[in-house]
């Protein structure tokens, strides 16, 4: 495959590598080959013929697909002969016979292939007098994307995508001949995590986003590259901003990490950075109400409070959603609490708003993984909460790994849908509802085919925050024993990898309800999270915080937790902010600031800085850049530190990998998992979601998952079910998953209507006969 | 579930002849079109789930080739030749008779589910044009009159089961050559007639 060839393009050398198609390679030596259905990261058809070519062949001159034509040594090619400009012409001429000419009302206009193309290749005018072809316009596929048949091209690039990348092929051609469209299934709507990759690739304005259409103008849009928060992959992508509103998010084409794909959550969840609901002032409660003040009074307000509380004890609970900046400023204020006044060394005052966290394979015995090792791999081994839907792009990129041969090897129960891509699927038989293995692992013959002494990526984290660590422990040392291994340590939570590089010691929410102390006086800061609603310690945090003698929320929007709070701080979020992330194969990238701050929010940054100034602390930060520098010179490679000024280079524009030391010190939870699985899914009632109309309503559906078996012992014969769990009872409708093992009920975690529920405690499941039973809580 | 034991045993069988079963998609097809004179919904639902592949998957095939029907057919599909060899033989005169005796235009089904007309490309007849089909059973050698007999007689007699030679006998004239099958039983219905898939009752 790497092989050289040497070929002739218009009288030109070019060299390409064996096997290499004949626009790719054209396209790596500068060449430009018109093309609308050819897409680098998807198969060629050669459908719309615009990329024809001349080639020499033992019968003379021949027009050919570039796409589908491979180079070889001494191929000739000729892309700008008369013959190929009267077969551009004609083909864009049949191409136009159907396409509407709506451009001044077409979204696409503006950044449009075919209307670009048409400009720089096309006939100029048309023979065609006829009537074109009509369909209804336009009609939704799917809750987030419109399609207009009419300004179709029938280029398929969307029914590739969601057939060889993402694996939901609910979108095909119907009918055939000038009939043919594109649609969907009756009442089976396009319901994909990754949608919106269609309408990017979209070469005409057939595919649009209900959260973009007729919002702008591509000429009118300020753009900046940035990476995206929503999990820790670390999309690659670029901002769309128009009068200071964030209108857009594309995926941009990042080799190491997304490859040009996006979810659906990463690329539309932005709209609450524009909502009335957002946070613009700093909320202080008098008695029962809050009050506005500003913010010297609030900076004055916390100081008094730790000097009238006599020694508190500071704690702070953070969000994955803070830049390395921030966590890096967090750090040093709560070090500054830690080691001189308030708290004995020996415990951290710092926790993590993730209940999946535990302690990873960072030590040097382990070699970590990097998203490359995937495709380079002979088989990965899987066993951590849902990849899909808490780390999608990883999801996209195993997938492309096992379509390339890698071998796929999946420990059970919350991973069912790496199922269909598995070679091998360990479920109820090797893996027990308490989430150990059952079995010695060298007595399995099947994995010891795929994996012994192999080249081995295994990704690896807690499937849920009950499984004890000493399950992955065995996994690993058997992997490390028998194979070639580098881990991934799956914390999936956006900037977690950021968090634990840059505190010092951090702890998890289980060692924060044990170590606090009401004996004592406490003041909590909560930093961008929201544990009430969101952790397994919901509950337990929600009484712990009523009893703090002074809360102080910095966050984005009202939520459970802040309505805890005495101090609110609105601060700024994606897009707001300058700095750097790190992403779960330990690549350091940039996130960049294209929104002005709104209202009187700040960063978190520099309200710790401002508080500790006002304590006295000698912590002096003027700007973000400071303190990138200061965090970027604590690396171990220091011949690629992530300073924003190496960032910024063209060459170091998709990250610069890198190691910090990793302290983590997280005890297992002294419980068993229960017959009730609580796990995330991609939509949910986040605050930015739910603040986010566009894709507000996807995570609305209530359901949970079972087994036939589990429905049999409940009796449930229909497809909806009542959960009732002590006062509280929840209409769930019912998904089939005969993966699950006998007596596991898996419920999502973060929906609006299961925020009731305690894992732990017993539920009842009962069949709903009439809409009698129908309670609505 | 939509399908009947019987016919899911039939599919089963016929997944079972191919290594890979989506590959079975065809004559599943051939199955659903069988139970109910046409793809219906509820069989692409079932098929899908059979062999795997999503529901539009399944439809996406149906809707592309003519002879998988979109929308309930008639007792009787009359498919007549409009090809070349048929043209020049006067097949439009044919194609006006039919139209003119069922009163429908093209892919059209009268109210009483009785006759559903298409005119089609060519249906290998050439030697005896202009032809015609009646549930896919060819008659060669038309004419506009005799066309208008063989409707009135299927109008009247409403046979269970029709055959080619018996209507060729009837109907026909010039015959190309003598290429039926040996032992023809004929169409029931008008479903192609795939007699390893069953989609063709015995006629004894």
């Amino acid at each position: 495959m790497n092989e050289k060839v040497t070929f002739t393009v218009d009288g030109k050398q070019l060299e390409g590598k064996q096997g290499q198609l004949l626009i790719e390679a054209c396209e790596d030596s500068g060449i430009h080959i018109p093309r609308f259905c050819w897409h680098k990261r998807l198969d060629p058809v050669g459908m719309c013929r615009m990329c024809l070519v001349e080639i020499d062949t033992p019968r003379g001159k021949a027009l050919v697909p570039s796409c589908t034509t491979q180079v070889s040594e001494e191929l000739i090619v000729e892309t700008e002969s008369d013959t190929v400009k009267k077969a551009q012409e004609g083909v864009l001429e049949f191409l136009l016979i159907n396409h509407p000419l709506d451009c001044p009302i077409c979204d696409k206009a503006g950044e449009c292939p075919l209307q670009d193309q048409t400009m720089a290749y096309g006939p100029g005018e048309s023979r065609f007098i006829e009537e074109k072809r009509h369909f209804e316009k336009p009609i939704p596929v799917s809750d987030i994307v419109l399609l207009d048949r009419e300004r179709c091209i029938l280029c398929a690039r969307c029914t590739r995508f969601s057939d060889e990348i993402s694996g939901d092929p609910l979108i095909e051609f119907i009918q055939r001949g000038n009939k043919t469209q594109v649609n969907t299934f009756p009442d089976e709507p396009f319901k994909s995590y990754f949608s919106g990759n269609t309408v990017q690739i979209c070469p005409v304005g057939a595919l649009t986003a209900t959260s973009y259409r007729f919002k702008a103008r591509p000429w009118d849009l300020k753009k900046v590259s940035s990476t995206c928060n929503c999990c820790s992959l670390g999309c690659s992508v670029e901002l769309n901003v128009s009068q200071n509103k964030m209108l857009r998010i594309l995926g941009e084409d990042n080799e190491f990490t997304n490859q040009g794909w996006l979810s659906d959550k990463g690329r539309y969840n932005f709209e609450y950075l524009h909502s009335e609901n957002r946070l613009l002032n700093i909320h202080s409660r008098e008695n029962e109400d809050y009050q506005t003040i500003n913010i010297s009074d609030a900076i004055e307000k916390i100081k008094d409070k730790i000097k009238d509380l006599d020694n508190p004890e500071i704690k702070f609970i953070v969000g994955a959603n803070s830049t390395n900046e921030e966590y890096f400023a967090i750090n040093k204020f709560a070090n500054s609490l830690n080691r001189n006044e308030f708290l004995s060394k020996d415990k951290s005052n710092v926790y993590f708003a993730d209940d999946h966290i535990h302690n990873g394979y960072f030590s040097e015995e382990y070699t970590n993984a990097t998203f490359e090792d995937l495709d380079n791999s002979d088989a990965i081994v899987v066993w951590a909460e849902d990849i899909k839907d808490n780390l999608p792009v990883l999801f996209l990129r195993i997938k492309k790994a096992v379509k390339n041969g890698v071998k796929l090897v999946v420990f059970g129960h919350t991973n069912t849908a790496l199922e269909s891509l598995a070679d091998l699927y360990l479920g109820a038989e090797i893996v027990s509802n308490n989430f150990e293995l059952k079995t010695s692992l060298s007595n399995i013959q099947e994995l010891k085919n795929i994996i012994d002494s192999k080249k081995v990526t295994t990704i690896i984290g807690k499937s849920t925050p009950l499984q004890k660590k000493d399950s992955l422990d065995t996994l690993i040392n058997h992997l490390q024993k028998v194979s070639d291994l580098k881990i991934f340590n799956c914390f999936s939570k956006a900037n977690t990898f950021g968090a634990i590089q840059h505190i010092d010691q951090i702890k998890g929410l289980n060692e924060f309800c044990t170590e606090y102390e009401n004996s004592n006086k406490n003041i909590v800061f909560t930093i961008g999270a929201n544990p009430v609603n969101s952790s397994f310690f919901g509950s337990k945090i929600k009484d712990i915080l009523e009893d703090t003698d002074y809360v102080i929320s910095l966050d984005i929007f009202k939520n459970e937790t802040t309505e805890l709070a005495d101090l609110i701080l609105p601060t700024t979020a994606f897009g707001e902010k300058e700095g750097t992330i790190t992403n779960m194969e330990m690549r350091v990238m940039k996130q960049n600031k294209i929104l002005p701050d709104p209202g009187s929010t700040l960063s978190e940054w520099e309200y710790l800085i401002m508080i500790a100034q006002s304590l006295g602390k000698d912590i002096n930060y003027d700007s973000v850049n400071e303190l990138n520098s200061e965090l970027a010179s604590q690396f171990t490679k220091t011949e690629a530190l992530p300073t924003f000024d190496n960032l910024n280079k063209p060459s170091n524009l998709f990250g610069i990998l890198n190691q910090k030391e990793i302290n983590l010190n997280i005890k297992d939870i002294d419980q068993d998992s229960p017959s009730l699985l609580m796990v995330k899914r991609l939509y949910g009632d986040s605050s930015t979601q739910i603040n986010s109309p566009s894709i507000s309503m996807l995570g609305s559906e209530r359901f949970i998952e079972l087994s036939e078996f589990t429905l049999d012992k409940y009796g449930i014969e229909s497809n909806v079910a009542t959960l009732t769990q002590g006062s509280s009872s929840i209409f769930v409708n019912i998904k089939l998953n005969n993966l699950l093992p006998d007596n596991l009920v898996l419920a999502p975690i973060n929906r609006r209507g299961f925020e009731k529920l305690d894992s732990t405690k017993d539920f009842d499941l009962k069949e709903t006969k009439n809409m009698k039973d129908l309670s609505v809580n | 579930m939509s399908w009947e034991t019987e016919r899911l045993e039939k599919a089963k069988q016929i997944i079972e002849m191919y290594p890979q079963k989506r590959s079975a998609l065809g004559p599943l097809l051939y199955l659903a079109q069988d139970k109910d004179g046409y793809i219906s919904n509820e069989s692409i639902v079932e098929i899908s789930g059979l062999i795997g592949i999503t529901e539009v998957q399944v439809q996406s095939v149906a809707s592309f080739y003519s002879m998988y029907k979109q929308e309930p057919t008639g007792k009787f599909l009359l498919s007549v030749c409009k090809s070349i060899s048929c043209e020049i033989s006067n097949s439009s005169d044919v194609i006006n008779s039919v139209k003119n005796f069922t009163g429908l235009s093209n892919n059209e089904t009268d109210d009483e589910n009785f006759f559903t007309y298409e005119s089609v490309e060519c249906i290998g007849a050439c030697g005896g044009a202009p032809a015609i089909q009646v549930n896919y059973e060819t008659v060669e050698g038309l004419t506009p009159d005799k066309a208008v007999d063989l409707c009135k007689w299927l109008k009247e007699e409403e046979p269970e089961i029709v055959v080619a030679d018996e209507l060729q006998d009837k109907f026909g004239g010039v015959k190309s050559f003598d290429w039926a099958i040996a032992d023809n039983n004929g169409a029931t219905s008008p479903v192609p007639g795939f007699q390893t898939y069953d989609t063709s009752k015995e006629k004894k």
